[in-house]
């Protein structure tokens, strides 16, 4: 196994977890945090996958929408924008 | 390159002292960035952690902060250098705008881990180790225990209050 399998295997290993802990925590704000590391890890696995420039455009906007969409749920469970 | 589990988890220690860093130096855990994060921030106190580090956790969540940097700063540098890693800060620098996030903790923690990335390929280690670095680097904050680490992170926000 080369160093580039072994971290796309640590990747695959760590996003599947984080998905088991997703499903079964039980409060949704809580969930969020569970979310932003599957996104850290598929964005990472994208361009280990793809070794292009433009792989890098792919993995942030990949993790710049997960974000906003987190941003977005969490903000409307709070009960929607104050200041910003 | 041979596989080597020592080089990722020194990767690892190397992407969480400088997102951690970079994020209390902009003062993440002082308040929530976007209403959602305080949200996150109050729920993650009421089940035994502690409010600022939890405010941390909100916004890690809410918008691209040092950590998102680290991490595509190191995709920058594994798929084209310097310039690409220069290039994941300019796209951080829009998804903070897109994410509301008035901060410029994930821009500078991009710059500075693209540079940190590259110094470490000089000598010997991969990109990708720090890709997988950075992953490790955000489990043990968001992944684990959201009320030790949330406790932790406000005693090292403590330390920068003085």
């Amino acid at each position: 196994m080369n160093g580039t399998e072994l971290a796309l295997s640590v990747c695959g290993i760590i996003a599947l977890y984080a998905t088991i802990r997703v499903m079964l925590e039980k409060d949704t704000m809580k969930k969020l945090p569970f979310l932003n590391v599957i996104s850290f890890a598929i964005s990472g696995s994208i361009v280990l996958l793809v070794p292009h420039p433009l792989a890098i455009v792919a993995a942030a906007a990949y993790f710049v929408g997960s974000t906003l969409e987190s941003n977005a749920i969490a903000s409307t469970y709070s009960g929607g924008p104050r200041n910003e | 390159m041979p596989a080597d589990p020592l080089h990722i988890l020194i990767a690892a220690l190397v992407c969480w002292l400088n997102f951690v860093t970079i994020d209390l130096l902009f003062k993440l855990p002082e308040r929530g960035g976007v209403s959602g994060a305080e949200e996150i921030g109050r729920h993650i106190e009421k089940a035994g952690g502690a409010l600022h580090g939890g405010y941390m956790m909100g916004n890690i969540v809410s918008s691209p902060d040092a950590s998102a940097g680290t991490l595509l700063a190191s995709c920058g540098v594994y798929a084209a250098g310097i310039p690409g890693g220069l290039m994941a800060a300019l796209l951080v620098y829009i998804g903070n705008r897109i994410c509301h996030d008035p901060g410029y903790a994930g821009t500078i923690g991009c710059i500075s881990a693209t540079f940190i990335v590259y110094g470490f390929t000089l000598i010997g280690f991969s990109a990708a180790d720090f890709i997988v670095g950075m992953v490790i680097a955000i489990l043990t904050i968001q992944g684990i225990s959201h009320v030790y680490a949330s406790r932790l992170l406000s005693t090292l926000w403590g330390w920068r209050e003085g």
